[in-house]
């Protein structure tokens, strides 16, 4: 495999007592896509949040891009070139209601001193990728949920991030707002985009991820290349969760 | 009906709604930035932020604005700071309406969705680019309808400035009250003025709250960008 994008060394994060990530390491390679599973309140989001420092660690030691970004308590210096390095798409996708959609994906580059003429031309090609060029001057409330789950999906790529994180990006979609999503998710990856998400869509995990990692209880239960983990897990409570989780999708 | 003859007081009225309207501006714009103020310290990581602030806000937002008049006025006058009608008047307005405008302006900032400020951090911005282009716009969204109401009633409120003859609309109707006896005339003149003042002033505002709800672009610099997109966008891949 090529090069360690994100590297974590024995996480642990605890919310007042209860301990939320238990001694968590995962690696994410370069070009590839890890899928992180498992119940809500398992602490799969709160692993993700900690990948860009939106949740502190108390324990633990993150690296990007080989360069160590967290240890043991203490943030790196430059925090905000951290987080340019590394984009993040939310579940309710969180656009400036107060700016167009093509500002909304200006606002980064621009504030990080790129030159408004570049960083225009970089927005609309970005909109013309997620096929929403024809919406650059509409408002956030003006679109579908789809469409400004894109528009976010822009706005993240806008910095040229080395690594995109997903967190439920079509949890709060329709099927077909859902689809649109999933489908700008794959063209990504079939660019070789680095991608972390968490997510419920196992069929999407099994098809785009090349890992899956199952969280349980603060802790990794299981991981491994999708058919191992979705197909024929090794653990009791991966089978548990597989088992329950398709009753319920069906 | 009308005896009084207003042709030889049209100057003095005219000089009364000037300086209405001057004591309205400096004491509006001031108690915007002080009750901005207030209000980030409010929302202050430390006690000692808060605390300060949070008693300025309930001393003011208890008192009557004229004892603060007289206080500022006659009160400080009377152990040597003189000010005049005009610093006096303005200061009052500043200090009492800045506490009302930060209430106002705590709750807006508390009102954006926290989700706004992780996305922004998330994209790398920084403490103070968070707030000045993602949180404050949208807070001074939220906050328009109470600012514009206090806005016309600090209109309304210089008249209270009557009290120490501070050349404003009202000290000039008791002026001309004075010298021509006809009390029910004159007020009704005045109260008239203050009406086609605040009238259309209330009715503006809500037509610009209407326009910043729909988003329309108010900087020439975002228009500028938008036009940019669109010109862009003209062009084929």
């Amino acid at each position: 495999m090529t090069s360690e994008v994100l590297t974590i060394k024995g996480l642990s994060k605890s919310f007042s007592g209860r301990l939320v990530l238990d001694d968590v390491s995962l690696s994410v390679h370069s070009g590839t896509i890890t899928a992180i599973i498992g119940q809500s309140g398992g602490g799969k989001t709160t692993l993700l949040r900690c990948l860009n420092l939106l949740e502190q660690p108390d324990r633990g030691r993150i690296d990007v891009n080989g360069t160590p970004i967290f240890e043991d308590g203490v943030v790196c210096r430059d925090l905000p070139k951290l987080r340019r390095s590394v984009g993040m798409v939310f579940q309710r996708f969180n656009l400036f209601p107060h700016l167009t959609a093509v500002e909304n994906v200006m606002l980064a580059p621009l504030d990080a001193g790129v030159a408004e003429d570049e960083a225009l031309r970089r927005a609309v090609e970005l909109l013309r990728r997620v096929r929403l060029a024809h919406r650059a001057t509409a408002y956030p409330e003006q679109m579908s949920g789809g469409e400004q789950q894109r528009v976010a999906i822009a706005r993240a790529l806008a910095l040229k991030p080395s690594v995109l994180l997903f967190d439920e990006p079509t949890s709060s979609l329709d099927p077909e707002s859902t689809g649109e999503v999933l489908k700008v998710m794959q063209e990504l990856a079939a660019d070789g985009m680095t991608m972390v998400l968490v997510t419920h869509e196992l069929a999407f995990a099994g098809d785009v991820a090349h890992h899956v990692v199952f969280v349980d209880g603060g802790r990794i239960v299981e991981e491994g290349e999708p058919r191992q983990v979705l197909g024929s897990p090794r653990e009791q409570r991966t089978r548990e969760f597989l088992t329950h989780f398709s009753r319920e999708g069906s | 009906m009308f005896q009084v003859p207003w042709s030889e007081y049209s100057a003095d009225l005219w000089e009364g709604l000037l300086k209405t309207l001057s004591y309205t501006v400096v004491g509006f714009v001031g108690a915007a930035l002080l009750g901005l103020a207030v209000a980030l310290l409010r929302l202050g990581r430390t006690r000692l932020m808060r605390v300060p602030a949070l008693l300025y806000t309930e001393i003011f937002k208890n008192v009557p604005l004229l004892a603060v008049i007289f206080l500022t006025y006659f009160g400080l006058g009377s152990v040597g700071l003189k000010l005049d009608a005009f610093q006096a008047g303005t200061l009052s307005l500043v200090v009492f309406y800045a506490a009302y405008l930060s209430e106002i302006f705590r709750s807006a900032i508390n009102g954006v969705h926290g989700g706004q400020r992780e996305a922004a951090e998330a994209l790398g911005m920084g403490t103070l680019s968070t707030f000045a282009k993602v949180v404050f716009p949208q807070a001074m969204r939220l906050a328009l309808p109470g600012t514009n109401t206090m806005l016309v009633d600090l209109l309304k409120s210089t008249s209270l400035l009557v009290t120490i003859s501070a050349a404003e609309l009202m000290s000039q109707g008791r002026l001309i009250t004075s010298a021509t006896f006809r009390a029910l005339e004159v007020y009704l003149v005045i109260a008239a003025i203050y009406f086609v003042l605040c009238y259309p002033l209330s009715q503006g505002l809500l037509w610009f709250e209407r326009r910043m709800h729909a988003g329309v672009p108010l900087s020439a610099r975002r228009r500028r960008r938008l036009r940019a997109a669109r010109a862009l966008l003209e062009v084929p891949a």
